[in-house]
């Protein structure tokens, strides 16, 4: 399995390979029949009049493959999807991302994919709140907003010419990231729903699910309201290491309490386990797993052992067979 | 060092003893077994694995008899050597800085690859040889082309690659296939092709040292011969760590 670097003993191989086997049998569809390697032919039924898709092209008056994946057919149109597939952005993606450059007007993000995401300074709301126009005092003091290697949560707003991204952060939602973990998983395990941000009650923990396969779990941040007076930015260099000169009240207030801490972890461990695994990752499952992990009695470190990554394989295949039985 | 004592080294001359290859006499009419047992025209049986780096984008390992190579593909992603716009993807190539086998492994893949389907991006190829059991360069553009494949770049075909070595003093004048290092030591002359099998094209023919033209028409379909059939073994390879992914 593609990313296990656990050693299973001998009963746990054939717990997870049974486990395997029961979710192979109840995946809707997918036959052998269309999968293909690259410069395989793919067989179509009328020459005239098929459209071909992504990952074709033709050789000889034959479509043939260019990937590995399986073929799939929309009317007309024979396109071959691959199986571990790059993430593919839409306008209106929540997506998580780390800065890796601060450019003239503009921040460069590092999002899991070809090219680098671009979050300009007039698609970012201002610390004060104010709408107007960005002045060169503003481009100054664009470290004091986001640095390099600040995790943000943005939208995509569209496409620029040469295929990459452009974002915009400019919702309370949106914006810098702190106090929690980022975690990278492959971008296809987590589908587009209609709710991306979650905040969970019971463990005082927001949740982000980046449809680029970054994922935040971090400390509950109430959304502030920028209009209240705060203190004002002031361009000279000190203010900006103010995170690390803190005071002492200051400090005990942005102290995370130990119980969330472990919460954070639980729940990264929970993905972790997951994307290992291969399965869908959704705000069910998570809690789902981690549920599972505290009614077992488990440590933190104890989930990205060889024996919980069975039990959660065993669980995920129980749980589908007996929706498949419910819906029969 | 043939500077002899009290004479000026403007120019160095080698000695005629230092560069004859140190090989035991080998009469013409004694037969040559291979070391593993081969036949002549016997390629060595290959092992092939795709997904054995986590962190690249695709990868896999190749082991045929005691070469193994590993080689993993991280892209198509933005590359800071790469300034100017370019409407075709680069391609960039590095064996753990062996220029001459990054060099030609980057020949006989450009070929293949669709550069066209990531402009403005690169794409990046680190093969490393974990050992060397001879016939190193063929091994590792067939496990490049697999590890592409594994990556999801978009490629005309599989690159299959396989190297002949042709002998007339030392094995018998016998022409050799797949050789292990000490073979490819005592060979005359060698010949590589990388070519795709199912289009029946041909990406890069490296011919070295002395041929006869017969030979070099027999080598070359005995090579096209063995490159066909190890694209089947690459294919059922591939299709296999499909389907145990298909969940």
């Amino acid at each position: 399995m593609r990313g296990m670097e656990m050693s299973l003993n001998q009963t746990q191989k054939l717990r997870l390979q049974r486990a395997l086997e029961l979710l192979e049998t109840l995946s809707s569809g997918i036959n052998s029949n269309s999968s293909v390697t690259v410069a395989d032919t793919i067989p179509v039924n009328q020459e005239d009049g098929v459209l071909k898709g992504h990952g074709t092209t033709e050789l000889e008056g034959e479509v043939v493959a260019t990937v590995c994946g399986v073929i799939e057919r929309v009317n007309k149109l024979v396109y071959v999807r691959t199986l571990r597939a790059r993430y593919k952005p839409e306008v209106g993606d929540i997506i998580v991302g780390r800065v890796i450059e601060v450019a003239p007007k503009r921040w460069r993000l590092e999002i899991n994919f070809s090219q680098d995401a671009v979050l300009m300074l007039s698609s970012m709301n201002l610390p004060d709140g104010i709408q107007r126009r960005r002045t060169a005092v503003d481009e100054l003091n664009m470290r004091s907003i986001f640095e390099d290697d600040d995790v943000i949560c943005a939208e995509v707003r569209d496409f620029m010419r040469d295929g990459s991204l452009q974002l915009q952060a400019r919702s309370q939602k949106y914006g810098k990231l702190e106090r929690g973990q980022m975690l990278t998983i492959s971008p296809y395990l987590i589908k587009r729903r209609k709710q991306h941000f979650h905040h969970l009650d019971q463990y005082g923990i927001d949740l982000i699910l980046g449809c680029n396969g970054f994922i935040w779990v971090g400390e509950h941040v109430e959304t502030k309201d920028n209009m209240i007076e705060e203190e004002p930015i002031k361009p000279d260099p000190q203010n900006n290491k103010s995170k690390t000169s803190m005071s002492l009240e200051e400090e005990e207030q942005t102290y995370t309490p130990l119980e969330t801490r472990q919460n954070i972890c639980r729940i990264a461990n929970a993905i972790r386990v997951l994307s290992t695994l291969g399965f869908s990752i959704t705000i069910d499952v998570i809690l789902d797993v981690v549920d599972l992990s505290i009614s077992k009695g488990l440590d933190i470190h104890e989930m990205l052992g060889a024996e919980f990554s069975v039990l959660v394989a065993e669980r995920e295949a129980e749980r589908r067979n007996s929706s498949t039985r419910r819906k029969r | 060092m043939a500077a002899k004592a009290g004479a000026s080294p403007a120019t160095y001359s080698p000695s005629p003893t230092t560069y004859k290859k140190n090989r035991p006499p080998i009469f013409t009419d004694v037969d040559w077994v291979r070391p593993d047992g081969r036949d002549f025209h016997q390629c060595r049986p290959a092992f092939l694995r795709t997904g054995a780096v986590n962190a690249a984008s695709g990868s896999a390992y190749a082991e045929f008899g005691n070469t193994k190579v590993m080689v993993s593909i991280f892209g198509p992603r933005e590359s800071k050597k790469a300034m100017i716009y370019s409407d075709i993807g680069r391609l960039n190539c590095n064996a753990s800085d062996n220029k001459e086998i990054s060099s030609q492994l980057h020949k006989s893949l450009e070929g293949a690859i669709m550069l066209d389907t990531f402009p403005k991006t690169t794409v990046d190829v680190f093969a490393l040889v974990l050992e060397s059991g001879g016939c190193d360069l063929p091994v590792v553009i067939s496990c490049a082309s697999l590890a592409l494949a594994d990556a999801g770049i978009m490629m005309y075909d599989l690159v299959a690659a396989v190297s002949v070595v042709c002998t007339s003093s030392c094995l018998g004048k016998n022409l050799v296939i797949d050789p292990v290092s000490e073979e490819e030591n005592y060979q005359d002359g060698g010949l590589m092709i990388t070519c795709l099998p199912s289009r029946n094209e041909v990406t890069q023919l490296t011919i070295t040292g002395e041929w006869s033209t017969p030979k070099i028409h027999e080598a070359m379909e005995l090579c096209l011969d063995a490159c066909s059939k190890l694209g089947k073994i690459m294919r059922s390879c591939l299709k296999e760590s499909s389907s145990t992914s298909q969940e």
